[in-house]
């Protein structure tokens, strides 16, 4: 059957009843229910989850938000939808759940737009009437390759799959249901096991998958009887909620029987915990700290503050990264969004080391702008992406020694060159408000300072780029292939070297460290998600036009603090200000150390 | 003239050099980035970083630059120069001079491999056998004698001659023991056959049409003509030959049968390899391959032994390295029979990135984490 007819016959399955027809939810889920069935271990994308991450991931892609405000008025979390959805599919039919970003998408589809915003949220109800054209237009857009595809089309394309997602959930539990039409789809919520060990089937099942089987053993069937027991008891919150304990017992049981679900409950610990928010709360609060010590600078009291605000949010979010890790049974790094997560905490655990040598209140204010960015990219990333943060890894990649060392090294070294772009971005602005002129160690030590740090890039980036090289020859027979990615590491690696260079010979003193510094962070941000929007090579992961428009945001900030870093530099000449004596000082340490070398 | 000697000399080791040259090699290595959204890697490869010299295009403007072959041979003299043989020898740049040395074992095996490496694959179907590997871009002519009782001898003509005729060049090529020449022209890259009898170039009513290279180089189909000279007969025989061609063309010189095909280049390896079994996984219901890999059967020297190629896990042995690469059919469904595809190289600098990479990273530790206790030590002072 084409993807055509499965979709409109899915549709037509779910078409509104009158008022009445279908019996409504009466109260809300009770915590017990939603806990169990949040508990409950789905096989999603290659890997076993929550099924509260399965839902929150789900909502995420039809609705744009980690929570959903009903036409009743309650606020519903994920789990409380999906259960809406799977079980009373009349009523999440109501809902106003498909986010959709231009309303020229729905009247394309033939239906009336008039009464809703531009960006506004639709019910399933509501957008019924199209659905024919709806699945004929997105089967059309379909064929048309990504990146030619209109705004329109892509929002009916989008749209089409989240109609998709919704009626699959929503006809889930139908091969159990009393007078339903016959499954035509194998549905996505595989939450059965198989009853055989991991080494002779890895995928699970769905319901209709368990109906459909050709030889049921007793313990199948006792499950799907207890399925339909779900589905009628609905309206029984106790006898509902026994059922459901009784089911995800036997579930959980032969999931563990294969040894698989093991980390059903951290992973729901982690989300719970909303670990990545309080480390984000963190930064937040230390960056108003921040901002009151640069009014106060003399209190050591608000800058030890500061320094235990920010070392609350790089330990939070270390343990949030050490949570994954073994969630995952990987290193840090394996996706965008982890490089994200781990370049904050790297930055974040080398200012506070420079904070406690420097104690100059740069640093340490540094980190927690450091950190507030990174984390808003962070959590903006996976509400662009819209994907499981833990997705599974396509062969080449599953490989944990080189994600431990060439990944991890790189991504240190992303960290490290950033946080040098960072503090000589602090160093040209201040030469440019005229801040501390008449303290030279000021600036002098921050240069220092930026020179440190990209020493300390310079060792991961070169050797995290090498590493990469040698993971390509084991891999696919070639050291080096001039792949976008490669070349986005090469650059980071010759910016550096240059700039170490053109120190030591004496062309780039303190002022010019500093710009290259910063210059240096545009050519990490090209190499980190510049290439991945070029859209060819081997590492290219997918585009989105919010990425796009933060990376160039960037760029221009940079350069712009360049530029007029640059015009400080003019004026300092023309005050006479002797950046040639101050050069002299800052070199007069090294000639005596090491000469022409170092 | 001693004097200008040491001023060249100085020149030529000078940090600033080094700093030109590596400003000129990330720019090279920009423009090649960012020129691949246009053009195919291949072409891109040879233009900006297998190159001496070339014209970058900014617009209608065009910027004559160095290619990386130049920036990198004369990166290599700087560092050999400046950053080894010149550079202060002490306790203070013992990790830098250690690390201009890994960076030199990198080049040195960069150039090895660019000079004396082959590449190509070997596609195998379970139960097929091969001892040779085949190059993904390279052509050959191949003249296959006959030796009777089942015996072939390969003439060969290698893709570097072809490309002398390229355009409009011809070349006259007297494979040794063969009782005739052969004539080359108009080698085409990437082209096809086309009915037309009227075209001066047509023989037998077909001419071999030019068609844009592929991005992806691999997938280019070659064609040449030649023409058969036999001096002692005086006989001309004129041919077009394509590579995409199930079967040779069968000419007959000095009573014999010859067979003529255009392949690509075709390398020998010290050992066969045969594929027993390639499995592919996928991670559960989805679409996303886990993992990839072929059980061969590898004979060297007259003693077979079972190994498994997969990704991340090559098979080395005699200098050459074996990988699973790819798998195909595209698209086949279950049942269809899969082939392996295994990538190869024979690359006498296989190991040297890897000995590069761990001399780089002492020198740079030590060289760093000696900076590092001195930089502690003194802002620790001033603070």
């Amino acid at each position: 059957m084409s993807v055509l007819a499965c979709a409109l016959s899915l549709a037509i399955a779910i078409a509104p009843r009158g008022e009445g027809d279908a019996p409504s939810r009466a109260q809300p889920w009770s915590p017990r229910t939603i806990e169990l069935a949040g508990s409950l271990a789905v096989q999603e994308g290659g890997r076993v989850k929550p099924a509260s991450t399965f839902a929150r991931f789900a909502l995420l892609r039809i609705s744009g938000g980690q929570s959903l405000e009903s036409v009743r008025g309650e606020s519903l979390s994920p789990v409380e939808w999906l259960l809406d959805v799977m079980l009373y599919p009349e009523d999440a039919a109501r809902e106003k759940v498909f986010l959709v970003q231009d309303s020229d998408a729905v009247a394309a589809i033939g239906l009336d737009v008039r009464d809703k915003k531009k960006r506004d949220r639709w019910s399933y109800e509501e957008l019924q009437p199209g659905m024919p054209r709806l699945f004929t237009l997105a089967h059309d857009y379909d064929a048309i390759p990504e990146k030619e595809r209109g705004s329109v089309q892509g929002q009916v394309v989008l749209l089409a799959g989240n109609v998709m997602t919704f009626l699959r959930l929503a006809r889930e539990l139908d091969p159990v249901r009393e007078g339903a039409a016959a499954p035509i789809d194998t549905g996505v919520f595989a939450c059965i096991p198989p009853d055989v060990p991991i080494a002779r089937a890895e995928a699970w099942a769905t319901t209709t998958e368990l109906a459909t089987k050709a030889q049921r053993s007793p313990e199948d069937t006792a499950i799907l009887a207890s399925l339909a027991a779900l589905v009628s008891r609905r309206a029984d919150p106790a006898a509902f909620e026994t059922e459901l304990s009784a089911f995800s017992g036997r579930l959980a049981a032969r999931a563990h029987a294969r040894g698989e679900g093991a980390k059903i409950a951290l992973e729901r610990f982690y989300y719970a915990s909303h670990v990545i928010g309080w480390s984000l709360a963190a930064f937040l609060a230390s960056f108003l700290v921040a901002c009151v010590l640069w009014l106060r600078p003399t209190s050591r009291s608000i800058h030890a503050a500061l320094f235990a605000l920010v070392a609350a949010g790089v330990l939070l979010l270390v343990g949030a990264i050490a949570v994954r890790c073994v969630i995952r049974g990987r290193p840090p790094v394996s996706t965008l969004y982890e490089s994200v997560l781990f370049v904050t905490a790297v930055g974040g655990i080398l200012a506070l080391f420079l904070e406690s040598i420097h104690r100059n209140r740069i640093a340490v204010s540094a980190a927690s702008v450091l950190g507030v960015i990174g984390l808003f990219i962070a959590n903006g990333y996976e509400t662009l992406d819209k994907q499981d943060t833990m997705p599974s890894l396509v062969a080449v990649l599953d490989t944990n020694f080189w994600l431990a060392t060439h990944v991890t090294a790189i991504t240190i070294g992303y960290s490290a060159g950033l946080l040098a772009a960072l503090l000589a971005s602090v160093y040209l602005v201040a030469k440019l408000v005229g801040f501390r002129r008449a303290d030279p160690s000021f600036g002098r030590s921050l240069a220092r300072m930026v020179y440190g740090v990209l020493c300390f890039a310079v060792i991961f980036s070169t050797v995290g780029t090498i590493l990469g090289g040698i993971w390509a020859n084991e891999s696919w027979g070639r050291f080096w292939g001039w792949d976008p990615k490669e070349n986005g590491a090469l650059l980071i690696v010759i910016s550096q070297l240059a700039i170490l260079h053109a120190r030591m010979s004496g062309w780039l003193r303190e002022h010019g460290i500093c710009t290259a510094a910063a210059l240096g962070g545009t050519v990490i941000a090209f190499s980190w998600w510049g290439v991945n929007l070029l859209g060819v090579g081997l590492h290219s992961y997918g585009f989105t036009s919010g990425v796009h428009t933060a990376l160039w945001s960037y760029y221009w900030t940079q350069w712009s603090v360049v530029a007029l870093g640059g015009i400080a530099w003019r004026r300092a000449i023309a005050r006479r200000e002797p950046v040639a004596t101050q050069a002299a000082r800052l070199r007069q340490p090294n000639r005596t150390e090491s000469g022409q070398a170092a | 003239m001693r004097a200008s000697l040491e001023r060249a000399l100085r020149a030529l080791s000078s940090l600033r050099l080094a700093c030109v040259l590596l400003l000129f090699l990330g720019l090279l290595t920009w423009l090649g980035t960012l020129e691949q959204v246009t053009s195919g890697l291949y072409d891109v490869q040879k233009k900006y970083f297998e190159s001496f010299v070339l014209v970058h295009h900014a617009g209608p403007v065009p910027i004559p630059l160095p290619g990386a072959n130049l920036v990198l041979s004369l990166l290599f003299v700087n560092l050999l120069v400046g950053g080894m043989l010149r550079l202060r020898k002490g306790v203070a740049t013992l990790g830098v001079l250690v690390a201009h040395v890994g960076i030199a074992v990198l080049l040195v095996g960069a150039f090895v491999k660019h000079r004396f490496s082959d590449e190509g694959h070997v596609t195998l179907y379970e139960g097929q056998r091969s001892a040779t590997f085949q190059s993904y871009f390279l052509w050959e002519i191949a003249i296959l004698e006959d030796l009777g009782s089942g015996r072939v001898r390969e003439h060969l003509i290698p893709n570097g001659r072809l490309e002398e005729a390229l355009g409009s060049g011809r070349v006259r090529i007297a494979p040794s023991g063969l009782p005739f020449d052969v004539e080359v022209s108009r080698f085409l890259r990437n082209c096809a056959p086309r009915r037309e009898g009227a075209d001066a170039n047509a023989v037998d009513g077909v001419v071999l049409e030019e068609r844009p290279a592929h991005t992806e180089a691999e997938q280019n189909i070659a064609g040449v003509a030649i023409e058969i000279v036999d001096e002692k007969d005086g006989m001309r025989r004129q041919a077009l030959l394509w590579g995409a061609e199930s079967r040779p063309l069968v000419v007959t010189v000095a009573g014999k049968p010859w067979a003529i095909t255009l392949r690509h280049e075709e390398y020998p390896m010290p050992f066969s390899v045969a594929l027993d079994r390639f499995t592919k996984e996928d991670h559960p219901r989805i679409d996303m391959p886990k993992s990839f890999a072929s059980d061969v059967t590898v004979t060297e020297n007259g003693s077979s032994r079972p190994v498994r190629i997969s990704m991340n896990a090559p098979l080395r042995s005699q200098g050459f390295v074996v990988y699973q690469a790819s798998w195909g059919p595209a698209g086949a469904g279950p049942g269809t029979p899969l082939y392996s595809t295994l990538a190869v190289v024979r690359n006498p600098a296989d190991r040297l990135p890897l000995a590069g990479c761990i001399v780089i990273a002492i020198g740079l530790v030590a060289h760093f984490a000696r900076k590092l206790f001195r930089y502690v030590r003194v802002e620790g002072r001033t603070a």
